[in-house]
């Protein structure tokens, strides 16, 4: 079954001027990539033993992909047996059914919630607000876009495009809601404690812990979490309920092939050898154990997922949401994320939005957002061949007539022109007569159509008044002479 | 004298012929009896790029036949490299084309066989296909007849500063990095890699039309860089595709701004001739001539 992937909000060209017209958000996402891309390079650099490691880790998301259906009836055996609940979601409905029937039996009033692209894909704190609960994120970036009512503009980093001061100014309007003293300044470690007070304060209070997962464990039926925060390991551990909702795809058969994973998102993301925080997680509290909930629900989310089994597009299932393909992207570091109108920006949200939400949700990612320098693939760590799925998804538009047919006529024409020696050599000879309109200070300033995108916003030199063409051919000639 | 052929690229016949009369000289001086197949046109890149894989394919296979149309002397394994002016277009041909043409011929409803063979000629050509840079850079490449070193040439004066860009696919599908900047060096140029080296120009084919803004914030974010290069004294900014050229100049041009932006060719021309002056390189960057200034 196709996925369903929230609106993108306001239109491609409305989301491209925002961006474009903000430039402190756009230096703030070219420093924080560059810096991002920098670490994971370095990172790498000093870690002989991580490029092998790195590879066993492609081949084990693989091999899991190849096996999906069967691990995740192990895995849910596995759960099973330890005492948890689970259950399959087809897409945002489902899991936002699941979970306020959870909240209404256990009387859960707030929840918090540790960082998760899987439930960012569902609108599920819409889903939950709207029927009155509370909900509050915890990881600071995700907190502070919450705060700002956007959504994350990275997929590792949310708030990555935000200033202090941007973000000083989000907390001083908290502090006057929740009647508490605003930050002492903009700092790093004042804005981190007004955030850290408040956090408390909510962990303390809360009825349900919901969160993501980086990773499922077949063999023993546990979900793995890697936070820098430790805000994970809070939520799903205080409250009296843990939901987890985590994509098929996160499914690795064993321990083993997990050790070669566990380092891959720390090492691309952020450059770190590990995460500050690795949580496992295998069923609710025992008897006799003093910490963790008393309830845990595992959701699987497939949400267009499994139809991607099987296909051309199937090893971006193996995408562990690092972010080191928006880090290189040099678009995404010229318009930032939320440019996307997605959770997913970026070269991967270029090709994961479409294929999980349609293309007829994101027709202008594929061809708008990509200048198809192929950064991404050489960035991607799971390998995932990013340039060719863009290359696939462009043309499948073309298949489906997507195109003005204005743009589909020039490209017919002139597809039929140059494939012929004497219609290429016509074609320039009549452009050579046509730019004449448009020559200003020898430059062309303007041009008809398509070409018209490029003088746009740039110059072109006109065609020369003889081709290298006919420049070979009057030599050989005059050669031929004497 | 070894044999070699000539494949310009469809911008660079159009709109800097000059570029590739200078690597016809520069071939040329150093031996290679160079040819240019006539039934040469355009790669396709743009329309496959742009999705348009139908009509890619039809220019593909017009490339395909004029490269061996015109090497009937010798069997297909005597056929000569083919030597492209541009990084871009030769990672077209080496890392698309086969499978391009294999798929369109089955898309066509043409038989399995008829497909594999076009593929297999394809992948022929791409075997041939060497970038410029690559193949100045090769250890056999003799050197220039009559011309000892342009090093010494320079009359032991410094090296003179030129900014390089290498294209992405250049860079990413080629693998060639190191070869402009060596070709460069033994041209007796300095070359300066500019911050940010690896970011795309903002050209990126359709894309570039599509969204000229986004485009051009891309390519303002380059020029800022080659600012900082211009100010530790690059007398011009030197690439192995004109494609990058175009989009880089083109945008200055618009800014009311002027810098020489030169095809690796047509500096080690100057150079061959004992011309890498700021001076020529200005003149040479501004003349809208086919014909570089007579040996």
């Amino acid at each position: 079954m196709p996925g369903e992937l929230p609106p993108a909000g306001a239109t491609w060209p409305e989301r491209r001027r925002r961006a474009l017209a903000d430039p402190v958000m756009r230096a703030a996402v070219a420093k924080s990539t560059r810096n991002l891309a920098a670490k994971k390079e370095a990172a790498f650099a000093a870690y002989p033993a991580g490029e092998a490691m790195r590879k066993r880790a492609v081949a084990a998301r693989r091999s899991s992909l190849g096996h999906t259906d069967a691990l995740l009836e192990e895995l849910t055996r596995n759960v099973e047996a330890r005492g948890g609940h689970v259950s399959r979601a087809a897409g945002p409905a489902d899991v936002g059914r699941y979970v306020l029937d959870v909240a209404r039996r256990r009387g859960v009033r707030r929840v918090v919630k540790s960082k998760s692209m899987a439930t960012e894909e569902i609108a599920l704190n819409e889903q939950l607000e709207a029927a009155g609960l509370h909900v509050r994120e915890t990881d600071l970036g995700e907190y502070i876009i919450q705060l700002a009512g956007e959504r994350p503009a990275h997929i590792l980093v949310p708030a990555s495009h935000k200033t202090r001061q941007q973000v000083r100014a989000l907390f001083d309007e908290e502090a006057g809601r929740r009647a508490v003293n605003p930050p002492t300044g903009d700092t790093t470690p004042e804005l981190t404690a007004f955030a850290r007070r408040q956090l408390r304060e909510d962990f303390l209070a809360a009825d349900m812990g919901i969160s993501g997962g980086n990773f499922l464990v077949a063999e023993t039926g546990t979900l793995v979490l890697i936070t820098n925060e430790g805000n994970g390991r809070m939520a799903t551990s205080l409250p009296r309920v843990h939901i987890a909702v985590v994509g098929i795809d996160k499914i690795v058969a064993t321990w083993m092939d997990l050790a070669d994973l566990l380092q891959q998102p720390a090492l691309s993301g952020t450059g770190q050898r590990l995460s500050t925080y690795t949580t496992f997680i295998t069923g609710p509290r025992r008897e006799g154990e003093l910490d963790g909930p008393e309830e845990f629900h595992l959701l699987l989310l497939d949400n267009g997922r499994h139809e991607l089994l099987g296909t051309e597009f199937e090893d971006v299932l193996s995408c562990i949401r690092c972010g080191a393909c928006l880090n290189v992207c040099p678009v995404f570091r010229t318009i930032g994320g939320q440019a996307y109108g997605s959770m997913y920006s970026g070269p991967i949200g270029v090709v994961l939005t479409p294929l999980l939400g349609g293309l007829d949700r994101a027709p202008e990612l594929p061809k708008s957002a990509c200048a198809l320098c192929y950064a991404c693939g050489d960035a991607c760590p799971m390998e995932i061949e990013l340039p060719r799925h863009i290359l696939a998804l462009r043309r499948t538009e073309i298949e489906r007539s997507m195109e003005p047919w204005t743009v589909r006529l020039t490209f017919e024409l002139w597809g039929r022109f140059w494939a012929n020696p004497a219609g290429f050599r016509l074609t320039g000879r009549m452009a050579r007569l046509g730019q004449r309109a448009y020559l200003r200070d020898g430059r062309l300033k303007g041009a008809p159509g398509l070409v018209g995108g490029w003088t746009a916003t740039r110059d072109a030199p006109p065609l020369a008044r003889e081709s290298f063409h006919e420049w070979w051919w009057r030599r050989r000639t005059s050669r031929a002479d004497t | 004298m070894v044999r070699a052929q000539l494949f310009v690229t469809c911008m660079l016949d159009l709109f800097r012929p000059r570029a590739g009369v200078a690597a016809v000289q520069v071939l040329e001086r150093r031996g290679v009896e160079v040819e240019f197949p006539g039934g040469q046109s355009c790669c396709g890149q743009f329309a496959y790029n742009a999705g348009h894989h139908r009509r890619a394919a039809a220019m593909a296979r017009q490339l395909v036949r004029a490269f061996e149309d015109g090497a009937t002397n010798g069997s297909p394994a005597e056929r000569p490299p083919v030597i492209a002016l541009s990084g871009s277009c030769a990672a077209m041909i080496k890392h698309e084309m086969p499978e391009l043409l294999e798929r369109d011929a089955l898309q066509r409803r043409r038989t399995p066989a008829t497909a594999t063979r076009w593929r297999r000629r394809a992948e022929a050509l791409a075997d041939r296909v060497v970038e410029l840079s690559e193949w100045l850079d090769r250890d056999d490449t003799p050197s220039p007849a009559g011309i000892e070193t342009t090093c010494s040439a320079a009359g032991g004066s410094a090296p003179l500063k030129v900014a390089s860009h290498t294209g992405c696919h250049m860079r990413r599908l080629l693998g060639v990095t190191e070869p402009p900047l060596r070709v460069l060096r033994r041209a007796g140029a300095e070359p300066i890699e500019l911050m940010d080296a690896e970011q795309c120009c903002g050209f990126g084919g359709s894309f570039g039309l599509l969204e000229p803004d986004i485009s051009a914030a891309m390519s303002d974010a380059k020029l800022v860089n080659l600012a900082t290069a211009r100010g530790d004294g690059a007398t011009c900014l030197v690439s192995s595709d004109l494609g990058c050229l175009m989009q880089l100049g083109g945008r200055l041009s618009r800014r009311g701004d002027e810098f020489p932006m030169l095809y690796l060719a047509e500096v080690v021309d100057l150079a061959d001739r004992d011309r890498l002056t700021p001076a020529d390189i200005e003149r040479a960057a501004r003349s809208q001539e086919a014909m570089p200034d007579a040996r």
